[in-house]
């Protein structure tokens, strides 16, 4: 299935951001631990720690 | 015979000598973990069926913490580790970076695994898998999960250590092969919930020891990003390994490197948020936080699996099509081979981790449904089927090739092993199923008598709901029927198997497909 | 073409096979509609869990379920208080090691607010056979607005794993009609016809139920109800026309 074209085997050209961000696993760690630390635990902490005492009516 | 590395006779693969013993190790040490799983998982379901209510309330308590553990952090995180180690230092053609820091490691697993194990078993952690504050166990049993953790946060270093290690020596060119770059997102996801299970398992483990005090809901928030994400570690995983099964079984190719990478990346951002999902009718959070939680971050990990669920099947379609299973449009599915159990299982895992576990999911995981679903059947109906016929189910097909690949070994029994998979994941199915309907019923799970015979008062479902956890019953046994020969199999395997000697690979049941076939060499 | 075990060289980021662009649109599709019934469902659906919300100290919790217990308590069940709070009024259900105290009683079509607690390790509110499922938490109360639709004697089971006592752990609510009756508690109460029917209907709300999983909840619940009845029945003795189930709604 070689074409005389094929991608994979053609001389390197410019490596495409997006390919080069995907391959950089720390950015990749760093990031996924922001998204969850920020979104589920930060946000999460801070609706307990914020919540009001209950006057029990 | 002294060896650093030989070359993989099928895939022409550099396999370096620690890699080779440290993915025995691990995949040694899953075996016994899912033995004991499996047994106490026998113990379980032959008391939830009332039919039989086979143990005491003590040892059903017991024996259930002893399941969900051993199971969903045991037996998966040594199978996990394997992979690390097999799509790290083996597939870049590398080597282990630090193998005595692997073995200390492993140690570390074990030595924690052994110690909950123990507290387990001798009645000193009667708290099930959550064990949720401020319900007490013994401290050493806090300890042992803490171990264990450390333990598996170290090999998920060395992981990327290799990552390092063969970039900088220059073992492969380009980018990192897509399996690898699977792996890596389960390792980093690993980390996020090994994280957060250190996060709460050091303040519980001081808390146990009267030094400290642990919020029951905070406690549940960051227990759940440990207890749910550390699925979603073999969620990735198990794609990952269906990549593998996929090349190692057909040749299947991977169609787009972009769209399945993206589908990896999404993974890594957004599926650990899915935590959330234990928490939707908790008094602790708000309906935003609910929401953008369990919607993943709007579903973009339900799109991800979305994705992988058509570039896996499309890349085994097409390493058909390469193979000459060209006739028509199904000509390629007909001409599978079915009769490999690391083909069926690839199928099996797919379909039912698609179609039953994923889609009960995202259902139940929604705000209102999630009412009449919480602490219900449903959930382990839900969870049976994404983790064991999917994600066990994966990791049972890709054993059928380590055998050969790793320990060298023939599969014994090859007319049980094809049909192991089918009996092990259409058991699962009926069992998941006929639990979800359970759990519609509202029974609730982890609960050892539901005809309320000693409650103050008097509660009787419907009487379909005998019918249908037998049902449930009859496929868990059928199942665990599956459980045990492949446990028969594998353990007769590798112990008092026939060796595969150089080059006769071809006699060894499996025949991968994929890569150039070289002899194996021992060196030095 | 290579296998997901080859390293791809050069440049890999290209555009996808049409078909697999197709793919990405219809799942991208789907999953903006998922996610936009989330937020929608929330505003419009009136079907909410989220409830009032706070943090109590379990010892002040008990003070008030005991303060609240002495205040209407108009007899005792299997041990248990039975408290018939004023209409529209506060009420309260604390989950400990293992039942839930009071036994409630309240009046259908009537507004409460249910403020649920536990003190001591969390336990799982489960009403039946409605089957609406709440986390009990120690430390923090959790109030729900419910009004009662139907009359009727209900259950409260724990589904939270609470120690070796936990599958005893249950509770009653009794719901009485405009005539301060429950029809379920009669004797005589049974509908053979009607329990039958019940019984073949017992299935599960289907997954497929989507948003309007209440009103399959709320259909399921009348078949499951009819079918217990159905079982406790005795020949011959059709009283009541309530074949209704009971049902309740939860509001914010």
């Amino acid at each position: 299935m070689t074409s005389p074209h094929d991608p994979y085997r053609d001389p390197p050209k410019a490596i495409p951001l997006g390919q080069r961000l995907y391959d950089n696993w720390l950015l990749l760690l760093v990031v996924g631990i922001l998204v969850m630390v920020l979104i589920y635990t930060g946000w999460g902490l801070w609706e307990v720690l914020t919540l009001p005492l209950s006057a029990l009516p | 015979m002294r060896w650093i590395h030989r070359v993989c006779p099928v895939t022409g693969l550099k396999i370096d000598r620690q890699a080779d013993l440290l993915i025995r190790a691990h995949g040694v040490a899953a075996t016994v973990a899912l033995l004991i799983g499996g047994i106490a998982a026998v113990l379980v379901l032959l008391t939830r069926w009332q039919a039989v209510h086979l143990l005491d309330a003590v040892w059903f308590y017991r024996i259930l913490t002893v399941h969900g553990l051993t199971m969903l952090i045991f037996f998966i995180l040594f199978f996990e580790m394997a992979v690390l180690y097999f799509t790290g230092p083996v597939l870049l053609n590398s080597r282990v970076p630090a193998p005595r820091v692997g073995w200390a490691a492993f140690a570390l697993m074990v030595a924690g695994a052994v110690l909950a194990e123990w507290m387990m078993w001798t009645g000193r952690a009667d708290v099930l898998l959550s064990s949720y504050v401020p319900l007490r166990a013994h401290p050493l049993y806090y300890l042992g999960i803490i171990l264990f953790a450390v333990g598996a946060l170290i090999v998920t270093f060395q992981f990327f250590a290799s990552l390092v290690v063969a970039k900088r020596e220059r073992t492969y060119e380009g980018s990192v092969p897509l399996i690898t770059f699977g792996a890596a997102t389960a390792a980093i996801i690993a980390v996020i919930t090994l994280g957060h299970g250190a996060g709460i398992y050091i303040p519980t483990f001081l808390w146990s020891l009267g030094l400290m005090d642990v919020d029951p809901q905070i406690y549940r928030m960051v227990w759940w990003a440990l207890g749910h994400a550390s699925q979603q570690v073999n969620v990735a995983a198990m794609v990952s390994v269906w990549y593998l099964l996929g090349a190692l079984t057909v040749g299947s190719v991977v169609l787009n490197e972009k769209i399945s990478r993206t589908a990896f990346v999404l993974y890594i951002l957004f599926i650990s948020l899915a935590s959330a999902h234990h928490l939707l009718v908790d008094p602790g959070f708000g309906p935003a936080w609910k929401v953008v939680n369990t919607s993943y971050f709007m579903y973009m990990a339900v799109l991800a699996s979305m994705l992988h669920g058509f570039t896996v099947p499309a890349g085994v379609e097409v390493g058909q099509r390469l193979r000459g299973y060209t006739q028509g449009l199904f000509g390629w599915i007909r001409r599978a081979p079915w009769g490999d159990p690391g083909f069926s299982s690839l199928v099996l895992s797919v379909v039912v981790f698609g179609f039953v576990g994923g889609i009960t999911g995202v259902t139940i995981g929604t705000e209102q449904i999630n009412m009449i679903v919480h602490n219900t059947l449903r959930v382990p109906g839900h969870f049976h089927a994404t983790v064991v016929s999917g994600t066990a189910m994966a990791f049972m097909g890709l054993t059928y090739y380590l055998i050969p690949l790793i320990f060298r070994k023939k599969i014994a029994f090859w007319p049980l092993a094809k049909w192991q998979p089918y009996l092990f994941a259409g058991g699962m199915l009926f069992f998941s199923i006929f639990m979800s309907f359970a759990g519609g019923f509202a029974v609730p799970r982890r609960h050892w008598d539901i005809t309320f015979s000693n409650a103050p008062f008097d509660l009787q479902f419907s009487p379909a709901v005998d019918l249908v956890m037998g049902v449930m019953a009859v496929g868990g046994l059928v199942a665990a029927v599956g459980g045990a020969l492949y446990i028969l199999i594998t353990v007769w395997s590798v112990f008092f198997g026939e060796p595969i000697r150089e080059g006769e690979l071809s006699n060894a049941h499996v025949r991968p497909a994929a890569g150039a076939g070289e002899s194996a060499t021992a060196v030095a | 073409m290579h296998t997901g075990m080859q390293s791809p060289r050069g440049v890999w980021w290209k555009p996808a096979h049409g078909s697999e662009k197709v793919w990405f649109g219809l799942a991208f599709g789907w999953s903006m509609v998922l996610f936009a019934m989330m937020p929608l469902w929330h505003w419009k659906g009136g079907q909410n869990p989220s409830g009032i919300r706070g943090k109590v100290d379990p010892a002040a919790y008990r003070a008030r379920v005991e303060e609240f217990i002495a205040a209407y308590q108009v007899g005792m069940d299997g041990g248990f208080p039975i408290v018939e709070p004023p209409p529209g009024s506060d009420i309260y259900m604390m989950g400990q090691m293992w039942n839930w105290t009071p036994v409630l009683k309240l009046r259908k079509g009537v507004e409460y607010t249910l403020h649920l607690s536990s003190v001591d390790v969390n336990h799982g509110f489960a009403l039946y056979p409605i089957n609406v499922n709440f986390q009990v938490v120690p430390g923090y109360d959790y109030a729900l607005r419910i009004t009662p639709s139907e009359a009727g004697d209900f259950r409260v089971m724990c589904n939270e794993f609470c120690g070796i006592g936990h599958h005893m752990m249950l509770g009653r609510i009794i719901v009485v009609d405009e005539d301060g009756e429950v029809p379920g508690d009669v004797a005589a109460s049974q509908d053979a016809g009607v329990s039958g029917e019940g019984v073949a209907s017992a299935e599960p709300a289907g997954d497929g139920a989507g948003p309007a999983g209440g009103a399959a909840v709320a259909g399921k619940m009348a078949a499951d109800g009819a079918g217990r009845r159905g079982q406790e029945a005795t020949s011959g003795a059709a009283v009541r026309d309530h074949a209704a189930a009971p049902g309740a709604e939860v509001s914010r």
